[in-house]
C-alpha cells in the first residue's frame, strides 16, 4: 500500500477544502464564528452567524418570570410558530404572527397595536430562534419594548398555566 | 465466475460513471451547506451527537470537504484519496445515523437540502443510501486499472499507478 503518495495527496486535497473553508467563512456575508452558543441553559442556542438574530438581553430567563408578565397584562403575547402549531394549541390571549408569513400578518397587528406595546414573542423553546426573528422584525417596524419568552410554548405546556 | 465480477468492477466505464455519480451527489450535497452555514450548525447540533466546540467547526468545514472532493473525482486530480475522504465521511454519517436510529432520536439529517430528513425519507433509507455510495466508493477505491479521463492519476488503494 503506496501510504506514503496517498498521504501527500490526502494533504493536498484537505489543505485545500480547510483554507477555502475559512476563507470563504470569513468573507461570507452569511459566515459564523468559530464557536456557536449551544448551551440551551444560557437561552437560545445560534451558531452566532454573521445575520444571527438572537439577542441573550431580550430573554425572558424562566416561565415564572413570563408568567408574571402575562399576570400583570402590561403585554401582547405574540407566538412565532406556523399556524398549525397556533391552531393546535397556544398560550391563552396569544396573537399569531407566523414569522414566515410576518409581511402579510403585521399590518392587520399594527393597526390593532401602538407602537407603545409591550410585546413578548414565544415560538417553541430554546431551540427555536423565532421569536428572536420575530422580534427583530418587529423592532425594524418600530417596536421598541419587546421581550422573547424563549421558554415558549413546551415550556408553558409543562408548567401547567392557561392555554386555548 | 469471480475473474467475471473482477472484470467489471474494473471496466474503466464502470468507475468513470461511479467516480462521476459520487462527484456530482458530493457536489449537490454540498451546495446547501455553504450557502446555510448556520443552518446546517444548527442541524448538526440536532443530531446531540457532538461536543459544542466542535459544531462550528463541522459546519465550516465538512462542505468544502464534499464540494473539492466531488470536484476530484469528476475531474480525476488523485481519485483515490478522494475516495477515502468520501468513504471516511460517509462511514461518519453511517455511525450518526445509526446511532440516532439506535437511540429513537427524531431529528433532521441535512443530507442534501434542509427540512429533508424525517420528511421524505426515514432514517433507515438514509443508512440504505450511504451504505451504497459507500460501496461505491470502494469500487473507486480499489479500482485496479488505468482510469479514464484523469487529470492526476496515481493509482488505487493499493499500488501507484503513474499519470
Amino acid at each position: 500500500m503506496p501510504i506514503k503518495e496517498i498521504a501527500k495527496e490526502l494533504l493536498v486535497l484537505l489543505s485545500i477544502s480547510l483554507f477555502a473553508a475559512f476563507t470563504v467563512n470569513f468573507f461570507s456575508p452569511r459566515g459564523i464564528a468559530l464557536l456557536g452558543d449551544w448551551d440551551t441553559s444560557k437561552g437560545v442556542i445560534s451558531a452566532k452567524s454573521k445575520e444571527n438574530v438572537v439577542v441573550h438581553e431580550l430573554e425572558i430567563e424562566n416561565v415564572v418570570a413570563a408568567k408574571q408578565i402575562y399576570d400583570s397584562g402590561s403585554a401582547v403575547f405574540v407566538d412565532a410558530r406556523a399556524e398549525e402549531f397556533f391552531d393546535k394549541g397556544h398560550i391563552k390571549g396569544a396573537v399569531s404572527m407566523p414569522v414566515d408569513l410576518y409581511d402579510a400578518y403585521i399590518d392587520k397587528f399594527k393597526a390593532a397595536y401602538p407602537l407603545s406595546v409591550y410585546i413578548v414573542t414565544y415560538c417553541s423553546g430554546r431551540e427555536c430562534d423565532d421569536s428572536h426573528q420575530l422580534a427583530q422584525n418587529f423592532f425594524a417596524e418600530g417596536y421598541t419594548n419587546i421581550s422573547v419568552f424563549i421558554d415558549g410554548y413546551p415550556g408553558w405546556q409543562e408548567a401547567g398555566y392557561p392555554l386555548e | 465466475m469471480l475473474p467475471y465480477i473482477n472484470k467489471m468492477l474494473n471496466n474503466s466505464w464502470l468507475e468513470l460513471s461511479v467516480r462521476w455519480f459520487l462527484g456530482i451527489i458530493f457536489l449537490y450535497a454540498s451546495y446547501y451547506k455553504i450557502v446555510s452555514p448556520a443552518h446546517f450548525a444548527k442541524i448538526i447540533y440536532g443530531y446531540y451527537l457532538f461536543p459544542d466546540i466542535f459544531i462550528n467547526i463541522i459546519a465550516i468545514v465538512l462542505p468544502f470537504l464534499e464540494l473539492f472532493s466531488g470536484l476530484a473525482l469528476i475531474f480525476g486530480i488523485y481519485p483515490r484519496s478522494a475516495a477515502i475522504i468520501i468513504n471516511g465521511m460517509l462511514l461518519g454519517f453511517i455511525i450518526a445515523l445509526s446511532i440516532n436510529l439506535i437511540r429513537e432520536q427524531q431529528f433532521d439529517c441535512g443530507c442534501f437540502s434542509f427540512g429533508e430528513g424525517g420528511h421524505t425519507y426515514t432514517v433507515g433509507q438514509l443508512l440504505v443510501r450511504d451504505i451504497i455510495f459507500f460501496v461505491l466508493g470502494l469500487q473507486v477505491l480499489l479500482f485496479d486499472n488505468y482510469r479514464r479521463w484523469c487529470l492526476r492519476q496515481s493509482g488505487n488503494i493499493l499500488r501507484n499507478i503513474p499519470s
